[in-house]
């Protein structure tokens, strides 16, 4: 008798449903136009707002239905995983490599730098997301870049605070005394000891972001402040069908299932990874 | 070859002032060890980080053949880093995770040459040989070996850059029994085959008899007593170091301990009794030991005790 | 007979095997005697401890088989209410290796050390406060009137494990557990617990397993000593003599590898290689590989060989 069996597949075993739903949209992302069942940006009044394939109206052509314009949705929404997916890995990486390298500093010089850098973190934390992304939409055009630049403003702290954490714990580990001792320089213990033993960490946390990337974009875009026609972001799918949400429900529906099931499924998979990846390293 | 000269080191804290050391003076003879013993909150491991220049101290010098390392210019502070290595209390924290054991014992030696390929993976095997694992080891990660065959590593990696002096901050405290003698002999026989000098922190005393020729004992930051070893454990004159001894539980089920060697708490450095920091807790307390702080008394050339009772009995 | 266990098997299931934690040990302790469990990290004496009380890894651990008889009553047949109920805290107590996380940091002393009594129905209110008050003093700890209120953090670690001293016997057990009391205690401290543990015991009749590894303590508490290795119980003996004829060459290597105060030699006899792998234990005996005296029939488990006196070995040395 194994211990397998008495604890749930979905704790223990990958999380194959929540990787299906990110392969999906990553497919999307990379796959072009030409994979879409329809077109996404093909207009077609008669057919506004069919309902999905399984109520009275529907049609399979459109298995979600149509929107006020005719588009089809399930084309839009697979279409506006590539936004998405953009978003999130530029933001990322942006955030998560400025907040890690601040981190990073913060933790391991610590005194007047460290200070410094909290403060920094403090008073970007205390400022509302929404209100810095109004701010800077209106000085910058509203669009990819600018969503980007207001995603990584704003999360870049939250990485910088848990690294320096991170960080602060390491460098009392031995065998960075062990470095300082050998005559070995500070970059050289930044980069060799330090780094590699944060990038799990830094893993976990940009794969937890995926999730709150993508709500932001999609707030943004629905604000106005982010992605403008005729550019397809589920956020602004949103913010057109809002209006419509009496007489086609599905219209905004749907985009919200879409970000709903992706931001779980980035969860799900950080929360797996950080499970995988911890004890491991606890048993290194 | 190495001079610890009336150091002192304090740390400001909001609830105060630490004194961690207080005018500790010790020497290590060249090639000897010297075992630098007390319990928690002594003092020991801050002496030991300040030899090792991961701490200043705030008054005192510290000298290694002569000069004083904490005013050393570049080149002569490189030198000193190569030449004086460590090797810390727990192998499973001391040896970064993700590098595989080649890189690690390479790194003092990368931080000083720049040796060629060939020339650096023969150093590695060679001193991976002298601790007794086999070349095979420079590929593995450290979580493939056992405490015992870390703790070698990390001995192989302070050896790599063929040091003078280590220093040995609890080498066996966290392993099994039957590896530390593994161990210990195997650091034995590489001081005999290298010249090294050790100094070495322990709290177990029976370990420091066997290991080492001069002892040094701390109580609260100072020097109680301090010597070779063998007339320190045979005749101890400071009050601390009689207590310590007494409160050794021998491998013997006829031995008695004696409880009232020494009653009460370790005091706190934060806030360290009047005069000598023992006297709440000596037995032999008397007068003078509220009030003055004991000096060194000389009791032969390298055996010194700081208690009052030794004045009277002194010229 | 206070505590009698008979081939007891503990193993653990993990992802990656069964680990035969415990496999096949039998001691017993008399009261007020203090039963020495020696051994390495790995060498199941900890295990053993909390299979005692039945405290396993939930998931993980079982007891394959055997029995556990306190006063009579086997153990291992209770459901986990009564455990917790009569045997936990009330019949059997332990205390654990590390003084600074074994309280929690929450909770006043007197808040903790009153907990048993007032689970286990000994006392209330203004009766709970004075026996919580003569428990500490029992257990030595200066003005405990004064300290009711005080939190763990303010006291020494020394303190604390008196602490966790007076919370084990505030139900008067019959059996105390003790695991590792004083391995992270200094020395001085070291010889104030040792004393409180032979005073409580002398006091109550108390019979003691103390789980270590440093021969040291176990010299100077035990009156009996069962030496543990790789799962497996390899000697027993009263004692005098594990320290001065000790019979199996596991307790004879561990002898020659510790230093000594005021001992003349100069080279600690090390014992080669490592402790096997419990996941797959050898056949035989567990020792043959790093004994210096292993012979062709040590491929097969050795026999426990009485040697009179209370003094038993499992060795093939001394079958013939």
């Amino acid at each position: 008798m194994t211990v397998r069996r008495r604890i749930p597949l979905w704790l223990r075993g990958v999380p194959w449903l929540a990787l299906l739903v990110l392969a999906v949209v990553g497919i999307c992302a990379i796959g072009g136009d030409d994979i879409l069942p329809a077109d996404p940006n093909q207009l077609n009044l008669a057919d506004a707002f069919r309902p999905p394939f399984w109520a009275a109206n529907g049609s399979v052509d459109n298995p979600l239905g149509t929107d006020n314009l005719g588009r089809d949705i399930l084309s839009r929404i697979l279409a506006g995983s590539r936004i998405s997916v953009i978003v999130a890995a530029y933001a990322i990486v942006f955030s998560g490599g400025i907040g890690a390298l601040a981190g990073l500093v913060a933790g391991y010089f610590g005194g007047v730098v460290d200070a410094v850098l909290m403060r920094l973190i403090e008073i970007q934390q205390s400022i509302p997301s929404i209100a810095l992304a109004l701010i800077i939409a209106a000085a910058l055009e509203p669009g990819l870049s600018t969503v980007i630049f207001v995603i990584v403003l704003t999360y870049w702290a939250w990485y910088a605070r848990i690294i320096r954490g991170e960080v602060m714990t390491l460098k009392g580990r031995d065998y960075i005394a062990f470095a300082r001792v050998a005559g070995v320089g500070t970059p050289t213990i930044l980069m060799r000891h330090l780094l590699p033993n944060i990038f799990n960490t830094l893993i976990v946390l940009a794969t937890l972001q995926v999730g709150q990337v993508i709500l932001f974009e999609a707030s943004l875009s629905f604000l106005g402040l982010g992605i403008q026609q005729p550019d397809i972001s589920w956020g602004l799918m949103l913010a057109d069908a809002r209006q419509y949400i009496t007489n086609a429900w599905w219209a905004i529906t749907m985009p919200g299932i879409a970000i709903m099931l992706t931001c779980l499924s980035a969860n799900v998979f950080g929360d797996w990874l950080r499970d995988r990846l911890d004890p491991r390293l606890r048993q290194l | 070859m190495l001079e610890v000269d009336a150091v002192t080191k304090h740390y400001r804290t909001r609830r105060g002032t630490v004194r961690a050391v207080e005018g500790v003076s010790f020497t290590v003879p060249k090639r000897g060890t010297l075992a630098l013993v007390g319990e928690s909150g002594c003092g020991k491991t801050t002496i030991a980080k300040m030899v090792l220049l991961l701490e200043i101290p705030t008054a005192g010098v510290i000298r290694f053949e002569g000069q004083d390392i904490a005013t050393m210019a570049r080149p002569a502070l490189r030198s000193y880093r190569r030449r004086v290595q460590a090797v810390f209390q727990d192998p499973y924290a001391s040896l970064n995770p993700r590098l595989r054991v080649g890189r690690i014992i390479a790194e003092p030696i990368l931080a000083h040459e720049r040796p060629g390929r060939t020339a650096l993976d023969k150093r590695i095997a060679e001193v991976l040989d002298i601790v007794g694992l086999p070349a095979a080891a420079a590929r593995l990660y450290p979580h493939e070996f056992s405490g015992g065959q870390r703790q070698r590593i990390a001995i192989a990696r302070a050896l790599a850059p063929r040091p003078e002096l280590m220093v040995l901050d609890e080498p066996v405290s966290a392993l099994d029994v039957s590896i530390r003698a593994q161990v210990l002999n195997l650091l034995q026989d590489i001081q005999a085959e290298y010249g090294l000098t050790y100094l070495i922190i322990a709290h177990d005393l029976a370990l420091v008899q066997h290991f080492s020729s001069a002892v040094a004992v701390i109580y609260l930051g100072r020097v109680a007593e301090a010597g070779p070893t063998g007339p320190v454990f045979a005749d101890p004159r400071h009050p601390y170091t009689q207590a310590l001894l007494a409160a050794v539980p021998l491998p013997d089920p006829d031995h008695v301990l004696s409880e009232a060697a020494a009653a009460g708490e370790i005091a706190s450095a934060l806030n360290p009794p009047s005069g000598c920091s023992f006297h709440p807790r000596c037995p032999h307390a008397f007068a003078p030991c509220s009030v003055d702080v004991p000096p060194p008394y000389r009791l032969a050339a390298d055996h010194v005790a700081a208690c009052h009772l030794l004045k009277e009995a002194l010229p | 007979m206070l505590l009698q266990v008979d081939q007891l098997r503990m193993y653990l299931h993990l992802r990656r095997g069964v680990l035969r934690a415990v496999d096949g040990i039998s001691l017993h302790v008399n009261e007020a005697e203090t039963l020495g469990l020696v051994g390495e990290s790995g060498s199941g004496k900890t295990m053993t401890g909390l299979a005692m009380l039945r405290l396993l890894p939930r998931d993980a651990g079982r007891i394959e088989s055997g029995s556990i008889a306190l006063d009579g009553r086997d153990l291992t047949t209770l459901t986990e209410t009564e455990m917790v109920r009569e045997i936990r805290g009330r019949r059997i107590a332990m205390i654990m290796q590390d003084p600074m996380t074994s309280l929690n940091p929450v909770f006043s002393v007197g808040d903790q050390v009153g907990a048993p009594l007032r689970y286990h129905d000994i006392a209330r209110g203004a009766v709970l406060r004075s026996s919580v008050i003569d428990v500490l003093r029992r257990v030595r700890l200066p003005s405990p009137e004064q300290r009711l209120g005080d939190y763990p953090h303010q006291f020494s670690g020394g303190q604390r494990q008196r602490i966790v001293t007076a919370m084990a016997i505030g139900c008067t057990p019959r059996l105390l557990i003790a695991d590792e009391p004083t391995t992270a205690l200094d020395v001085t401290i070291q010889v104030q617990i040792i004393a409180l543990l032979k005073r409580i015991q002398q006091d109550a009749g108390l019979g003691i397993v103390l789980i270590t590894h440093d021969l040291g303590v176990a010299a100077s508490l035990c009156h009996r000593i069962a030496v543990m290795y790789a799962g497996q119980i390899v000697e027993t003996a009263p004692v005098r003599a594990i320290y001065r004829s000790p019979a199996h060459p596991y307790t004879q290597a561990l002898l020659a590898a510790i230093p000594r105060l005021h001992a003349t030699a100069k080279r600690l006899t090390a014992i080669p290689g490592q402790p096997p792998s419990l996941i797959d234990p050898p056949a035989g005996c567990r020792f043959a590989a790093r004994c210096p005296h292993r012979m062709a029939r040590c491929t097969e488990p050795p026999p426990m060989v009485d040697l009179g006196d209370g003094h038993s070995a499992a060795c093939w040395k001394l079958a013939a």
